[in-house]
């Protein structure tokens, strides 16, 4: 393996380390924003970037369970869903076993069972996939939006804002990628979807 | 272009599309019957011919509108899959997944109208479903709301099979809708019609459904966290930006028959041509941007919003009248066309789609809204292109694989009856409306004033007689497709008729 | 084989997610960090640690010692701006509504302030009179050392952060402790009908 193959396979637990830098991860928690679209994101992609680490034979294993991709993309939104509460992103903040959790979590059961399903989702079910990603980056961006209340305890209300109004953004950047790509792009569409046809 | 072929073998339905083909139609059918009555039941409520308390009423109009609505997406879905499977390979499991979940969502929402007392109709304004005044409760239009929730992911899954389809052998949407030939180039004579008018509706009720899903689960996160305020104006927009997409895909999903069929039964090629191709692109936009013609009357929406709303519905005119209907016209001239029902059934749906869209350019001009909004013109208009137009349309194309199994069209004495019956009690049923609206009787009401009271006799009638019909054509296709299919009949193998 | 193991994967992972989902917000009724602060409290009353306090009349006295009545606690900083300068009307009009208890003795105010380096006896005093303090029932204190002051926040579950502005943003509420000094509910700040009818409803038992 050249010294550029090697460094990009360790480009996971590189990034992982950086992250865990103090500095870093006060800087990437000081606003709302930057926690919950910046540092949890390059969480994740620290679990994708951990794929060629698994042994062969433990991802075969681990697709006998994962037709579809279907488990392991259902195991990474229930992985999403917890780290998008108001509630834990504030915990991880003040009690260090819950940030320790989101370090842990974040890139081995978000990240890394993407990295893993995603090449054997078929169509249907990345288009599923991404569609309700898209509505819940609209729904939670409106959320922010118009709650009354600061939902953390730990950053400001305008901070909120504007985390709702990126999440809006987000939102509409994917609508607008997946149309573009669907309407004039090149979408593979074969995959590993199997055919079954009654 | 289609092919001439009476009865392809490519349109053969065998063991598990055949099943899932019957599920359709049969369930549809009694359902429109179910629904109907419902709607009857109103007519005659308003005539003061039956007594009917008013929160009933509207638990009544509340089924009847999402029970149309959906059945119409739901009968349509399988006209657009029949034809659609022949051009690009459908998954059977996505087609009986959308089947399964329209039945969940179906179920949720009569549980929730007939257990719970839901009475704030199929548009779910906000906030209504969360002020029951003690007619039905927030939880109960919360599980109303889940029910559109299922409905609209099995249409989803049903879209983004037939676009993996699609793309698989276009490319992207955009070659299948033809796009690369708008400007020039020559045109694929091949090029399926059916390809599309499907990828039209996967794109704009696509878009339409996302909308809802977001619309129903802040509707849901409100009903649950009642601190969490929805804005009424932005609810409603989204609301009707899902809600005109859903329906007008059913007109747009059942088109793709009068395409198909027409040419077989006129025996006269119908090829694809540009102004064909500009039409389903312009129709593609404008189905997208012109649902503000339901908000005319929100003085606070911003004006070019609404300005866009009238435009855009007279723009849209031009597509329907000018390449489907004059299509469908210059191919019936001088055809030496025979009338059985499919024919029928195929001319009256152009005449009824060409002639309900006059109404609803009207009341789509902000002038004559101010008028007519909220009057029973309204309904007049939906009822007009859903009865005579899209409903029409996916009964050809029934009458048509009833036909298959026994190789001939089918024109049975009890058909030239249905048939009349059906089409006078649909023009008197839908004039009774329009001519209410002429009057100015409000819609949605469920206690009429005595002087509002013709329309609605009149309207009844029509009601009786497009009912009676409509059972017939009910009993007359369930048998027509649960028969099995004769030995030797065209588009049967040996070994279904055996078995 | 592999659509069964799939299904089976799925609905183990559906089962598990949807429990810790459950577990991470106290069965779908928190999903904000003050919302479980409040559920907590309601169904696990808590002790509160002894804490010296400083009053507005320069008086030392110990939280534990003001056990034997209802308290009514907020958390302030005097030199607020903002939306929280209201919360000292909120508690001279608890005085109004509660005059009965306070002078019957079974019932107390204390504003207790998380910013002890500024606000002082003399900031105290400023700030109850500024709120048009009734005069009878409600001590305004500051804890009299570090120690306190974490342990205060801690045991109430109070946070404060910087407004950026110079001053504070915290999660204001009206914390009420019973006669046997256990932290037993949390009211909106802003809602001080809440916080009285916890109180009367306790005293009526």
């Amino acid at each position: 393996m050249t010294r550029l193959q090697t460094v990009v396979r360790w480009a996971g637990p590189i990034l992982w380390l950086t992250l865990a830098l103090p500095p870093v991860r006060h800087a990437l928690e000081s606003t709302l924003t930057l926690q919950m679209l910046v540092q949890i994101p390059l969480l994740a992609l620290v679990g994708w970037w951990l794929r060629p680490f698994l042994p062969d034979r433990a991802v075969k294993v681990l697709n006998a369970w994962n037709r579809g991709g279907i488990s392991g993309l259902l195991l990474a939104s229930f992985a999403a869903m917890i780290w998008m509460l108001p509630r834990t992103m504030d915990s991880a903040l003040n009690v260090p076993w819950v940030e320790l959790a989101k370090f842990t979590s974040v890139p081995v059961l978000l990240g890394l069972p993407l990295a893993v399903s995603w090449p054997r989702a078929g169509f249907v079910v990345r288009g599923v996939f991404l569609v309700e990603a898209t509505a819940t980056a609209f729904r939670l961006g409106w959320l922010y939006l118009v709650s009354p209340q600061r939902l953390c305890s730990n950053y400001l209300l305008g901070d909120q804002q504007l985390a709702g109004n990126a999440l809006l953004a987000i939102g509409a950047a994917m609508s607008l990628l997946l149309a573009w790509k669907l309407m004039w792009g090149h979408v593979d569409v074969d995959g590993s979807h199997r055919r079954s046809h009654a | 272009m289609a092919s001439l072929t009476m009865y392809p073998d490519d349109e053969r339905l065998a063991g598990g599309e055949r099943i899932a083909f019957n599920l359709y139609i049969v369930t549809a059918v009694a359902l429109f019957v179910l629904m109907m009555l419902l709607g009857l039941t109103m007519r005659m409520t308003q005539a003061k011919w039956l007594t009917v308390q008013s929160p009933l009423f509207y638990q009544l109009l509340s089924m009847h509108g999402a029970g149309m609505v959906g059945t119409m997406a739901l009968v349509t879905t399988a006209v657009m899959w029949f034809f659609l499977r022949k051009y690009v390979q459908l998954h059977l499991w996505a087609f009986v997944a959308n089947y399964v979940l329209f039945m969940l969502g179906a179920l949720c929402i009569i549980a929730s109208i007939f257990v719970g007392r839901y009475g704030a109709l199929w548009t779910f304004l906000y906030p209504l479903p969360v002020r029951g005044f003690g007619l039905w409760t927030s939880n109960t239009s919360a599980l109303f709301m889940v029910g559109y929730l299922l409905i609209g992911v099995g249409s989803l899954l049903f879209y983004l099979d037939a676009a993996a389809g699609i793309i698989k052998v276009h490319g992207n949407l955009g070659r299948a809708l033809g796009l690369q030939w708008l400007f020039g180039g020559k045109i694929d004579p091949d090029h399926p019609k059916a390809v599309v008018a499907s990828t039209q509706v996967i794109i704009s009720n696509s878009l339409g459904i996302l909308a809802g899903a977001v619309v129903l689960v802040m509707s849901l996160v409100n009903i649950f966290f009642p601190t969490v305020v929805l804005n009424a104006l932005l609810a409603k927009n989204l609301i009707y930006w899902f809600g005109h997409q859903y329906i007008n895909a059913t007109i747009y999903m059942g088109v793709i028959a009068v395409y198909e069929l027409l040419p077989r039964y006129t025996g006269k090629p119908y090829p694809i041509s540009r102004p064909f191709l500009w039409s389903w692109a312009a129709s593609t936009l404008f189905v997208i941007v012109v649902y503000p013609h339901h908000l005319l009357m929100d003085f606070a929406q911003p004006r070019w919003l609404a300005v866009i709303g009238q435009m855009v519905s007279w723009g849209a005119g031009f597509p329907v009248f000018l390449v489907t209907v004059f299509g469908a016209l210059t191919n019936l001239h001088r055809s030496g066309i025979r009338w059985t029902m499919p024919s029928r059934l195929l001319i009256l749906s152009m005449f009824g789609w060409a002639a309900g869209i006059v109404p609803a350019i009207l009341d789509g001009t902000i002038r004559n809204n101010l008028v007519m909004h909220n009057t029973q013109w309204v309904p007049g208009h939906f009822h007009f292109y859903l009865l005579l137009g899209v409903l029409a349309m996916a009964m050809a194309l029934m009458y048509h694989v009833i036909g298959s199994r026994v190789s001939a069209p089918p024109n049975s004495s009890a058909d030239k009856l249905g048939f009349p019956l059906y089409l006078a009690g649909g023009l008197i049923f839908t004039y009774a409306f329009l001519d209410a609206g002429r009057l100015s009787v409000p819609r949605r009401m469920a206690e009429h004033l005595d002087s509002w009271t013709f329309t609605d006799k009149v309207g009844s009638i029509g009601a009786i007689l497009v009912v009676l019909a409509m059972l017939y054509f009910a009993i007359r296709i369930s048998a027509g497709l649960l028969k099995q299919p004769s030995a030797g009949a065209a588009g049967v193998s040996t070994a279904d008729a055996a078995g | 084989m592999s659509v069964l193991r799939t299904l089976l994967a799925s609905l183990l992972v559906l089962a598990a997610g949807v429990t810790a989902l459950s577990a991470s917000t106290d069965g779908f009724r928190a999903f904000t960090s003050e919302t479980a602060r409040r559920v907590a409290v309601r169904e696990h009353p808590r002790d509160l640690p002894p804490v010296l306090l400083q009053t507005a009349q320069g008086r030392t006295v110990d939280l534990a010692s003001l056990r034997g009545r209802w308290l009514l606690v907020d958390f302030i900083y005097t030199r607020c701006l903002t939306y929280c300068s209201v919360q000292g009307n909120e508690f001279a009009r608890l005085q109004d509504r509660l005059a009965g208890p306070i002078a019957d003795g079974k019932v107390l105010l204390l504003s207790i302030s998380f910013d002890p380096t500024h606000d002082g006896p003399v900031q105290l005093a400023d700030y109850q009179s500024r709120s048009k303090d009734r005069g009878a029932g409600w001590i305004a204190a500051r804890p009299t050392d570090t120690a306190g002051l974490e342990a205060l926040m801690r045991g109430f579950g109070v946070t404060a952060i910087s407004d950026g502005l110079g001053g504070y943003v915290h999660n204001a509420a009206i914390n009420v402790v019973d006669p046997r000094g256990r932290l037993v509910a949390i009211a909106d700040w802003d809602s001080p009908q809440e916080a009285e009818q916890v109180v009367l409803r306790g005293l009526a038992r």
